[in-house]
């Protein structure tokens, strides 16, 4: 007897090297929870790093959902329901992902709930603590009829996913309240850093300004790349072209908008001498962040995506179009981690006299490193069985339903 | 009709009545928020004299006995800052204590808070460890606890005995003015600045008496008088924190 092995398919080499990766993860993760964040490079010096970087990114890469989500069932844009409903599904994946970075970074993972038992109305991290939380629960609801669509459920659980799918109802006052939510906490994120007069660098009002709009293009840009490259590599998924160059000239235009306010942002910072601020500067434009600052934000996160996508020419070539999407959301990473990294570096010192700076370094752990790419990895795995078993990819399943009352109207007619 | 005058009546006594409560809970909070203010009448501030100070750092091993700080950690720091004639100028660095302190702003669970003598105080038991604070705080007086401290601590016995619990991994921690001195103190009807027992460590130890400590709301405490007859200055006043540590600067001849 000869047992059948099932045919070794790309697919399983790359959920499978996913699964790898995510069990080295929540190894270094039991690490930590174990031996604690001396595992890290982390110090009282630069107090957040990686993990923070992180944090930010996902739920900046999330904002696709909150802003699609707007478009479809506020401004009332239904063709851009299908690209909406994968913004969705992708915010869900980033919001659980941030919320699990977080679990990580912070000291006492057992407290996780004290932000909501103990609230502290000044705090900025409290209100974006109660903003995920409570926008969580509402991607939650507006995942459900994604997660009405799995086959297995509607075989095994009908009922439950008829109930499941009927909460699409819902989707205008979910979008509302996603809408508010993450107004507040997308720019939040950045006042979190803008309102720390001891750190000069980011001691400014538009950091919070900066954050949602770079979130939003990057969110968008996220859910076009990951749409694409899913139509190009399995049948699962499927894009309506028309859609998609829509929101890719969209993006173009956010991202004109964004490097306007951040020239601005970063030019008026040049003039006269600040201690804290100039240096923190310097490390940007000049120092050891500026090949990350000019190159991956600057030049290649906005100015190169501008070009392809404001071009009708590029934007139409898949590859071009696609390239400029991935070169959008490593902008925004960079942009992350920049400004994190920016301000921890320079220590400004407390001691009378004339405000002297010092320096300090930091590079992350590999504990660090391996949980990092565990959680990354969790959200590739997430969304690649999104595609092929919730067709969370799928622009044909939006047009069928678009054409559903059509077909009950038409049943009167052929009964006559 | 008469149904509408009852229900317009009841309307007005409704408004009446709630407008009364609102009022009333609102004289209510104020005089709380007067008794925390005044709490006494107490407000502790420290007094620091750098032409006293000779950068022993027995401060910084006193405290690390009295509050058991394993050795990575210094709630309070001695650094070098220049010279005045032949001598060296040291500026020792408590906590500040804020009046408008950024890391009970910053906080997500009130784990700091202001205690009603003006000493900003950390609950160890709600902090979750997010070190917000930390990054917030201009003087860096705040430590994370990156390890459990376990095993002895190398300043007892010799510089003190703890007198607090030790703080768990993975929360920030800072100096507390030694409260737990002041208010077993003030319980024995001792007073904070004059009596040993109920002043902090760092002032006690201080074998030149660079550090003074008392309430700045006492015209007579050792506070008040320094700070009447001479010039003081805080840190990074530019900030707006109001910290409640004041320095008296280095002179050519040390001051009485």
């Amino acid at each position: 007897m000869k047992i059948k092995l099932p045919k070794f398919t790309p697919w399983m080499a790359w959920i499978g090297g996913l699964v790898v990766v995510i069990a080295a993860g929540v190894a270094a993760g039991l690490m930590v929870f174990w031996k604690g964040l001396s595992l890290t490079n982390l110090t009282d010096m630069v107090p957040w790093g990686l993990w923070i970087t992180i944090d930010l990114s996902s739920i900046a890469m999330s904002a696709g959902a909150f802003s699609l989500c707007a478009v479809v069932y506020l401004l009332g844009l239904k063709r851009y329901q299908a690209v909406a409903r994968t913004a969705t599904f992708i915010g869900l994946i980033g919001y659980t992902m941030a919320v699990l970075t977080l679990l990580l970074d912070i000291g006492r993972p057992d407290r996780f709930w004290h932000a909501m038992i103990y609230w502290n109305k000044h705090s900025l991290l409290w209100e974006v603590t109660m903003c995920v939380t409570l926008y969580l629960a509402v991607l939650a609801l507006e995942a459900m009829p994604i997660f009405a669509g799995f086959e297995w459920l509607h075989s095994h659980w009908p009922k439950l996913a008829e109930k499941m799918s009927r909460v699409h109802h819902y989707a205008p006052y979910l979008a509302i309240a996603g809408l508010a939510l993450s107004m507040l906490h997308q720019s939040s994120l950045g006042a979190l850093y803008g309102v720390l007069k001891a750190r000069p660098l980011w001691y400014r009002p538009d950091i919070s300004v900066l954050f949602i709009i770079s979130a939003i293009a990057g969110g968008m840009a996220l859910t076009v790349f990951a749409s694409m490259l899913s139509a190009r590599l399995t049948r699962h998924a499927n894009v309506e072209n028309s859609i998609l160059d829509r929101v890719s000239f969209i993006i173009g235009w956010v991202l004109v908008v964004y490097l306007y306010f951040r020239f601005w942002d970063v030019l008026s910072m040049t003039y006269t001498y600040e201690p804290g601020r100039t240096e923190g500067l310097r490390l940007l434009t000049s120092g050891p962040l500026s090949f990350n600052f000019w190159i991956s934000e600057i030049l290649l996160g906005a100015v190169v995506p501008i070009i392809l996508l404001l071009n009708k020419r590029t934007r139409a070539l898949p590859l071009w179009r696609m390239l400029a999407m991935a070169l959008v959301v490593g902008g925004v990473v960079a942009y992350r981690w920049d400004t994190n990294l920016s301000g921890l570096l320079i220590i400004l010192s407390y001691l009378p006299g004339e405000p002297t700076v010092a320096y300090t370094a930091y590079r992350p752990s590999l504990t660090e490193l391996l949980t990092g790419a565990g959680i990354v990895s969790y959200g590739l795995l997430a969304f690649s069985l999104g595609v092929r078993y919730l067709k969370v990819v799928d622009h044909n399943l939006a047009k069928a339903h678009a054409e559903e009352p059509k077909v009950v109207e038409a049943i009167p007619v052929t009964g006559d | 009709m008469s149904d509408i005058k009852i229900n317009r009546r009841d309307f007005i006594k409704l408004t009446v009545a709630g407008v009364t409560v609102l009022a009333g809970s609102q004289i209510f909070r104020r005089a709380q928020a007067l008794e925390t203010l005044t709490s006494n009448g107490r407000q502790w501030a420290m007094v620091i004299d750098q032409s006293k100070c000779t950068g022993c750092d027995y401060c910084t091993l006193a405290c690390r006995a009295h509050n058991d700080i394993p050795p990575e950690i210094s709630w309070n720091v001695v650094s070098k800052t220049g010279t005045v004639g032949a001598q060296d100028v040291y500026t020792p660095r408590p906590c500040m204590q804020c009046a408008h302190a950024p890391c009970v702003d910053v906080c997500p669970v009130r784990a700091s808070s202001y205690r009603p003598d003006g000493i900003v105080k950390m609950d160890y038991d709600r902090c979750i460890g997010c070190r917000y604070c930390e990054i917030a705080c201009p003087y860096g007086a705040r430590s994370f606890n990156w390890k459990q401290f376990d095993g002895p601590n190398p300043s007892v016995p010799e510089w003190g005995q703890p007198e607090v619990s030790r703080r768990p991994r993975g929360v920030v921690e800072k100096c507390s003015f030694c409260y737990q001195r002041i208010d077993r103190g003030l319980a024995l009807g001792l007073t904070p600045g004059i009596d040993e027992d109920a002043t902090p460590a760092c002032a006690v130890v201080c074998p030149v008496g660079a550090r003074q400590f008392g309430d700045l709301n006492d015209p007579e405490s050792n506070v008040s008088k320094l700070l009447h007859g001479r010039t003081s200055y805080r840190l990074r006043e530019d900030l707006g924190t109001s910290p409640r540590v004041y320095y008296l600067s280095a002179t050519e001849e040390p001051q009485s």
